[in-house]
């Protein structure tokens, strides 16, 4: 039963986001579901990028690291590697993660950390004012697209059940309760777990009332352990709420605990009696 | 003053090409006659051997072999070998010199030169020094008529096959032959060679017969050019490169997280400490870049782990906004750059100390750091154990500069004692009531105590972007005025406690010599020679760049008619550096940029040259 409640996880700054903007559900939604789970905020390490979204940990009471852009995955797996009993939330937005960030994501999702990763994409920059992003759909007019954006959009969730992420799902700022429950899965699943959380810019790309049309629950018979089907749904078209896929396998933490419990124990003295050279010393091991 | 003597006779001409610096041997140079049928030659305390071949010849693991033999018998030994920057083919050279006194350097002239095949003899001819003799396979190498009487035909490939059925053991043939003529006993390479081909019957037993035939190949010329023989001592010394000394030594500062990506000169660093880390109950991790492989790093110091990475130039290019970020967030990080000749992707395989611009002051805004130089393989050892105390001590990141000479260079040095080493903790908010937690507290020595995960007093949020006292956002113009100068004055007390290097006078009257890195050895080894010569001559190497401690350069060179910069680079960035730091105007920049170390000879040279112009 949890004791913590919602509120307990807000820290004394207020989030410095735009009116109706989505990254306020998203957040909500953290608060809910930290508490639901009852996590520890001085076990919890939140760890962002640079955008709107990406302030988010300034608004959480719990550890943060508000990194550079693009950089929060390969931080978090720092964090999650050195200290494998705190919960390891990233998160930030889909230029951050997409473009800037890119490079770790499908390494990220291959190594299966264990740490959950929460993009807030609303398909633009907004901090810098409304560029197009890499989930920008095509011909999409913004200020460094005036003709329309010549790009296809990248899809985050294809890519990420391609390159081994074990639990892809996605949720949207404008249904809280899917995305609490959600979030809560993600961190209680072993292993990297991605939410791409749809989360309107209402500034600069509003794409509010559209997407409340758009979305629709992943139907209750699908196979999320299926990788193939899972792959099938994330490329179709429309906005699938829910869980994608889903795996269980081991985690890099598991992994690296594996190397160490195999690791003969060893110490700086012996390490340095491989490098003898003492007139007449014994042969010892190949240093 | 102006009688001082040239290291090796008269002043060469100088070649156009190194009017940057030094003077390079050019062919017709005129060189004394030796002759190694005429009797034997003087005694040496020390002994160059350059062994030069095709890669996969087995040029490097001979040339290791005998390093290993001669450390393991006493001997002190300093290693200089070039890499093709291909894996397959290409020439390849490893050169060793032995002595029995500690080697400052690893020598100009080659004293035994041996040549595998003809290209060997091409490239390496002009380095043989004036009393210098050649071995050279009987079938593969023609050797010019005005050196056969200094040189000596091995039967390399001919007895190899006779033995082994293969020139595979040609290397070991050679091995033979040159113990002959340094008067160097083989028992020490059998051992080496049992222990190495232990699993694989009777390839041991054909090494060793290679062994000797290639010593009774040059049998006749035994002590022909004998080496003073060591000193027993009883001392534990060890044999090891820049690149372990620094694996190692990170181990004895306590490092328990490391993250790299491949990179020539570094990658010994990641695959040493791959194995040995989780002896220790560490982790290594290869990252997909260098930029993942610093902010894993930060990531883990975050939580409290000592961590580190380890890279060469164009892996800190890409880390530079993670240094910035290190440096404002006041996490503690240790970076080594194995410096290699840039800039862009440049000269993989071979040496420059190009990168100390970069080193201090790389990334954007004026960030923190700590820049550490060490002067040789033993004080890689001791400076990463510095590089972890300022790191912790201050919350900054540290970058340590080796180069790739240092770095991959073999020596003997002495075993250093880990229990005698200080090793510094971070101030943690261990102990703080919550409401009096501020992780960026202002504070007298600039140093705030760090909230480490688990802690529940000590939450906060690192972040890049300009804070106030709790880490939240803010960029008043009191904020951060204040806060760059808590992150760079916490700084201002390594200048006047950073370990130097020094050698000779302390004030010195005719010549100060600063530098900085790898160049210390020789120049150490040159401030010996010009002080016979009655100069009196000092070397000063701060061991920390920056913050500079240009009160002490101040005073060491207060005295000094001249003042001689020597650094492996093109613009001399020392040199500005002096003269940015110091109220030095005059010195002399001897900025080389060739890719390879400076010998002792060409700094003496280089003395000498300046007086007689």
């Amino acid at each position: 039963m949890s004791t913590r409640k919602p509120n307990d996880y807000k820290s004394e700054l207020k989030p410095i986001w735009c009116p109706g903007c989505g990254d306020f559900g998203v957040l909500a939604s953290l608060y809910r579901s930290m508490a639901d789970m009852d996590l520890d905020p001085a076990k919890t390490v939140i760890v962002s990028g640079i955008g709107c979204s990406s302030r988010l940990p300034h608004f959480a009471s719990t550890y943060g690291v508000h990194t550079l852009h693009g950089r929060p995955l390969p931080v978090a797996m720092g964090v999650k590697l050195a200290n494998p009993d705190l919960t390891v939330i990233a998160v930030g937005g889909d230029g951050d993660g997409f473009a800037i960030g890119a490079g770790h994501f499908p390494h990220a999702s291959r190594r299966n950390i264990d740490v959950t990763y929460l993009v807030m994409d609303n398909e633009i920059y907004g901090l810098t004012k409304g560029q197009a992003s890499p989930t920008s759909l095509f011909e999409q007019k913004a200020p460094s697209t005036p003709f329309g954006n010549p790009e296809d959009p990248l899809n985050p969730l294809a890519l990420a059940i391609a390159a081994g992420a074990s639990f892809v799902a996605r949720g949207a700022s404008f249904n809280t309760k899917a995305l609490t429950e959600l979030i809560t899965q993600a961190v209680e699943h072993k292993g990297f777990s991605y939410i791409d959380a749809m989360s309107p810019c209402t500034t600069f790309n509003n794409t509010q009332e559209s997407w409340k049309d758009a979305v629709t629950d992943v139907a209750p018979d699908h196979d999320p352990t299926d990788r193939v089907k899972a792959f099938d749904l994330a490329l179709r078209g429309g906005f699938s709420l829910g869980i994608l896929y889903r795996q269980e396998r081991t985690t890099q933490t598991e992994r690296y605990k594996a190397i160490l419990e195999q690791a003969k124990p060893s110490d700086v003295n012996v390490m340095l009696d491989g490098f003898n050279a003492r007139k007449g010393a014994a042969i010892g091991k190949p240093a | 003053m102006a009688s001082i003597p040239a290291a090796n006779g008269p002043a060469r001409p100088r070649c156009p090409e190194s009017s940057r610096g030094l003077p390079i041997r050019h062919p017709g140079d005129a060189r004394p006659g030796c002759n190694l049928y005429g009797g034997t030659l003087s005694a040496r305390n020390s002994v160059v051997v350059r062994l030069a071949g095709e890669s996969g010849e087995g040029v490097i693991s001979c040339g290791d072999i005998l390093t290993q033999a001669a450390a393991r018998g006493g001997y002190y030994t300093q290693t200089f070998r070039t890499f093709p920057a291909e894996i397959k083919g290409g020439p390849c050279m490893y050169q060793f010199r032995l002595s029995d006194e500690p080697i400052w350097s690893h020598g100009q002239d080659v004293d035994l030169l041996v040549c595998f095949n003809q290209e060997a003899w091409d490239l390496n001819w002009d380095s043989l020094g004036p009393e210098g003799v050649i071995l050279y396979d009987s079938v593969e190498v023609t050797i010019p008529d005005e050196y056969l009487d200094r040189a000596r035909p091995v039967r390399m490939d001919e007895l190899a096959k006779e033995i082994g059925g293969s020139t595979r053991a040609k290397n070991m043939v050679a091995a033979g032959a040159i113990t002959a003529v340094i008067d160097f006993d083989t028992t020490p390479i059998e051992e080496l060679v049992l222990r190495r081909y232990a699993h694989k019957e009777g390839v041991a037993d054909a090494n060793i017969a290679a062994l000797h035939a290639g010593a009774e190949e040059s049998a006749d010329l035994k002590g022909r050019y004998p080496l003073v023989p060591p000193v027993e001592v009883e001392e534990d010394r060890m044999l090891i490169s820049g690149n372990q000394a620094i694996a190692v030594g990170a181990v004895a500062a306590g490092v328990n997280y490391f993250a790299g990506y491949p990179i020539t000169p570094a990658s010994d660093i990641l695959e040493w400490l791959s194995v040995r880390l989780p002896q220790v109950g560490g982790l290594t991790i290869q990252c997909e870049d260098e930029i993942a492989s610093l902010a894993s790093v930060v990531g883990a110091s975050y939580t409290g782990a000592k961590a580190m990475t380890a890279t060469s130039g164009p892996g800190i290019s890409l880390m530079n906004e993670l240094i910035g970020y290190a440096g404002t967030a006041e996490i503690p990080v240790v970076i080594v750059d194995a410096q290699r000749g840039g800039p862009s992707t440049g000269l993989p395989t071979k040496t420059e100390q190009s990168d100390l611009n970069q080193a201090l002051y790389g990334s954007h805004g004026e960030a923190p750091r700590v820049v550490i130089a060490p002067v040789s393989v033993e004080d890689c050892f001791y400076s990463i154990v510095d590089a972890f105390n300022y790191a912790e001590e201050f919350q900054v990141p540290v970058l340590l500069l080796t180069d790739q000479g240092l770095a991959t260079r073999l020596e003997v040095i002495h075993r250093p004692d880990p229990e005698k080493l200080n090793i510094v903790q971070r101030k943690t908010s261990a102990g703080i009531a919550r409401e009096d937690y501020k992780r960026y507290e202002y504070t007298e020595s600039g140093v705030s105590p760090m909230g480490l995960p688990g802690e529940p007093n000590g939450m906060y949020v690192a972040t890049g972007i300009e804070h106030d006292e709790y880490g939240h956002p803010g960029y008043t113009p009191e904020i951060h005025l204040g806060m760059q100068t808590k992150r760079l004055g916490k700084l201002e007390p390594i200048r006047e406690t950073s370990r130097v290097a020094t050698h000779g006078e302390a004030q010195p009257e005719d010549i100060a010599f600063i530098g900085f890195g790898s160049t210390f050895g020789p120049v150490r080894e040159a401030v010996d020679r010009l002080a016979e010569q009655g100069l009196s001559v000092g070397a000063f190497y701060p061991r920390v760049l920056g913050p500079f401690p240009a009160s002490r350069v101040e005073t060491f060179v207060a005295n000094a008619k001249r003042i001689i910069v020597p650094e492996v680079n093109y613009t001399g960035q020392l040199a500005r550096l002096i003269k940015a730091e110091t109220n030095i105007n005059e010195l002399e920049s001897v900025a080389k940029c060739d890719g390879l170390p400076f010998t002792a000879e060409a700094i003496i040279d280089l003395a000498a040259q300046e007086v007689a112009a």
